[in-house]
């Protein structure tokens, strides 16, 4: 007996069946693939994971950084493997704290840093040799803090182990806006992958994040070929200034979101491994087997996570990372049960870290490699998966260069449209949401995790003191200097990394240089006219 | 008499616009005119545009919780002027006690996570027909 559609379909809108057999997933013409070997559809290595074998972490920062630094050594004290630092919104903007648009958020979406001496406390006693840091930061103007403060406590910058991630094409649409063109932010992301290939070369310089922009409510087929489509043009940006193929790839990541359902999510991670190891070797030529097998981390949906009965979150989180874990992920962040109302409280930040080592160690799902490889759905799934993402790949690639579906609002218009389906589907009630769209309670039974989730952060504004007394206490010359050299090596086309980082050393802050790199391209140097420039 | 005309705006650096794009579209498509003001907005550029376009309601859109400081700002803006205009405010940030506290400050209505469209369409339907009804004896 053979199944038929029944009429169901995926998020994707891959039609389902109700079973499968051999013949959905290519039958006996499937040649048996291991993991560890091309194309690493089942994983990058032959071997099960040790204990603790990929990284456990939760999103965290908040206020300045010597509290953010508190968390850090809170959350490696339960055992957390590694970190991931993301900014508040100014920082996320490319603005200090002083510029009178930041005062009310400053520190409450994550830390505020904008000078060197912020990242000296960031770091202070985290073992940067031995702990990863996922910088969800803008990566040239936040690595060089994370680079002076590894060199100032004594860690050899080809140690760190960290990673940054890349958003040139989206960011300004879907995430925060940093004012300066599509080419500057195409060059600045290819500037720290070609600077790391050379000095840092155990960081993962270019994590591909398709995590922050799937939320406004793509379906995965479209979070990977977006994806794909910002790797492969940063691939050939990198080629063009005529650094090896072999030299990089290795140290490309993706952070891919991780939505609810479970099967199609497991599918796109395993497809996605395939496509990019043979898009890497078939076309671009990659010769070192590790260039083929790309890292796939994780940061499950907050899109999934309601305001409406909390506790639910944590299920959620669970059957997410569960996804995750037999999907093979490397490093995970569970979205926290307190997501939709605020970056994670230290409540929220244990559950996510005990979700993730009460998987690990009692379920025992991470004791062999791919445990659903074989199963006829799964393959059929990742197989439809690998078709469709790279079909729609070729289609918008067709449609034009990416800086001109940037600058025309095809990408923006991309994003509103999946959107509105997203809420189309919750009104409509074809995505059934437990306590949003049914099973809903009455707010005054609505009550358990309530008050820890909604407490909130004020605004760090002691912080604005404290970087105009930094302004005002430096060496003004080498700090001016420091940004004529950024302003001409921007104007010259030369790889930023190395003069951002010496104006970092020399105590300009993040708003000025992003101001001064702004100017070089034309651009006003504070995009709300609030700030003057120093030279 | 008119469907109204709506401003939509965002305060401060919070800057995930596609909730209030997303609302925009909805007022439109109800047949109301909106006046997208966007992001990077404060209390005093969001009154001024209020007086010059004379929008019917101000539509704030929230993600992040710089409302907490904006909001009685441009409540105590509004009431120095003396404009008549309505304030709303939408995003799923915004908590039941949220929603108290910024109706105790002079907010009209709220739209926290769980607000349907239609509900919002017709809170924001009322609120332009009230003011229309007050300028019209006036």
């Amino acid at each position: 007996m053979k199944a038929e559609a029944n009429g169901q379909f995926t998020p994707s809108g891959i039609p389902i069946k109700d079973f499968y057999g051999p013949e959905d997933a290519n039958g006996s013409n499937r040649p048996v693939e291991v993991p560890g070997t091309f194309p690493f559809t089942r994983g990058r290595r032959a071997q099960a994971m040790p204990v603790g074998g990929w990284i456990q972490r939760e999103l965290s920062g908040e206020g300045d950084a010597a509290r953010s630094n508190r968390q850090f050594h809170y959350l490696l004290d339960k055992g957390q493997t590694g970190l991931d630092v993301i900014g508040d919104t100014p920082t996320q903007a490319l603005m200090d704290p002083d510029h009178p648009l930041a005062a009310n958020a400053i520190g409450t979406q994550g830390v505020s840093l904008c000078h060197k001496q912020d990242y000296l406390e960031l770091f202070r006693d985290i073992p940067l040799d031995r702990i990863t840091v996922s910088l969800s930061l803008p990566a040239l103007l936040c690595m060089p803090g994370y680079y002076l403060a590894a060199k100032a406590y004594g860690f050899p910058s080809d140690k760190l182990r960290g990673s940054t991630v890349l958003t040139p094409f989206y960011s300004e649409d879907v995430s925060y806006a940093i004012h300066l063109p599509f080419k500057a932010r195409v060059r600045m992301a290819a500037d720290v992958m070609e600077f790391c290939a050379k000095e840092m070369p155990r960081f993962h310089a270019f994590v591909e994040d398709t995590y922050y922009f799937s939320e406004s409510g793509l379906d995965p087929v479209e979070e990977m070929a977006l994806g794909f489509l910002e790797i492969r043009h940063l691939v050939r940006e990198v080629l063009k200034r005529g650094v090896d193929i072999d030299a990089f790839a290795p140290r490309i990541a993706i952070l891919v979101n991780c939505g609810m359902d479970f099967f199609g999510e497991i599918a796109k991670i395993r497809a996605t491994r395939r496509l990019f190891a043979r898009m890497i070797r078939d076309e671009f030529g990659a010769k070192d087997p590790r260039s083929w097998s790309v890292v796939i981390t994780s940061h499950t949906s907050g899109l999934t996570m309601t305001a409406q009965q909390l506790t639910n979150n944590i299920v959620r989180g669970t059957a997410q990372t569960l996804a995750l874990v037999m999907a093979g992920a490397h490093a995970i962040e569970i979205s926290a049960f307190d997501e939709a109302l605020r970056t994670p409280t230290e409540e929220a930040h244990l559950v996510g870290l005990r979700t993730q080592q009460v998987i690990e160690l009692e379920t025992g799902v991470a004791r062999v490699v791919d445990p659903l490889g074989g199963s006829y759905y799964v393959e059929a799934l990742t197989d439809e998966m690998e078709r469709r993402i790279r079909a729609m790949v070729q289609e918008i690639e067709a449609r034009g260069e990416p800086s001109e579906l940037h600058d025309s609002g095809w990408f923006r218009a991309f994003f509103e449209d999946k959107m509105r389906r997203y809420h189309a589907r919750l009104e409509s009630k074809e995505q059934i949401v437990i306590g949003v769209n049914a099973y809903q309670l009455p707010p005054e039974e609505d009550t358990l995790l309530r008050e820890v989730s909604e407490t909130k952060i004020r605004p760090y504004r002691e912080r604005i003191d404290e970087v105009k007394k930094f302004k005002a206490d430096r060496d003004l010359a080498r700090t001016k200097a420091a940004l004529v050299m950024v302003r001409d090596r921007t104007k010259l086309g030369e790889n930023l990394a190395p003069s951002v980082i010496a104006a970092t050393e020399a105590s300009a802050t993040m708003g000025e240089i992003a101001g001064t790199i702004r100017q070089a391209y034309g651009f006003p140097y504070d995009p709300h006219g609030a700030m003057q420039p120093l030279i | 008499m008119a469907k109204g005309r709506v401003a939509i705006a965002m305060l401060g650096l919070d800057q995930h616009e596609l909730g209030a794009i997303a609302v925009a579209r909805l007022l439109r498509d109800a047949g109301m005119e909106v006046v997208y003001a966007g992001r990077f907005q404060t209390p005093q550029t969001v009154v001024q545009t209020a007086i010059d376009e004379d929008v019917d309601v101000i539509g704030i859109s929230c993600h992040s919780w710089e409302f907490v400081d904006y909001t009685p700002e441009l409540m105590a803006l509004i009431a120095a002027k003396g404009v008549d205009v309505p304030v709303v405010l939408g995003g799923s940030v915004l908590t039941a006690s949220d929603a108290q506290q910024l109706k105790q400050q002079g907010v009209a209505a709220v739209f926290g996570s769980g607000s349907t469209s239609d509900g919002i369409v017709s809170t924001i339907a009322e609120l332009v027909s009230a003011r229309q009804r007050r300028i019209h004896v006036a």
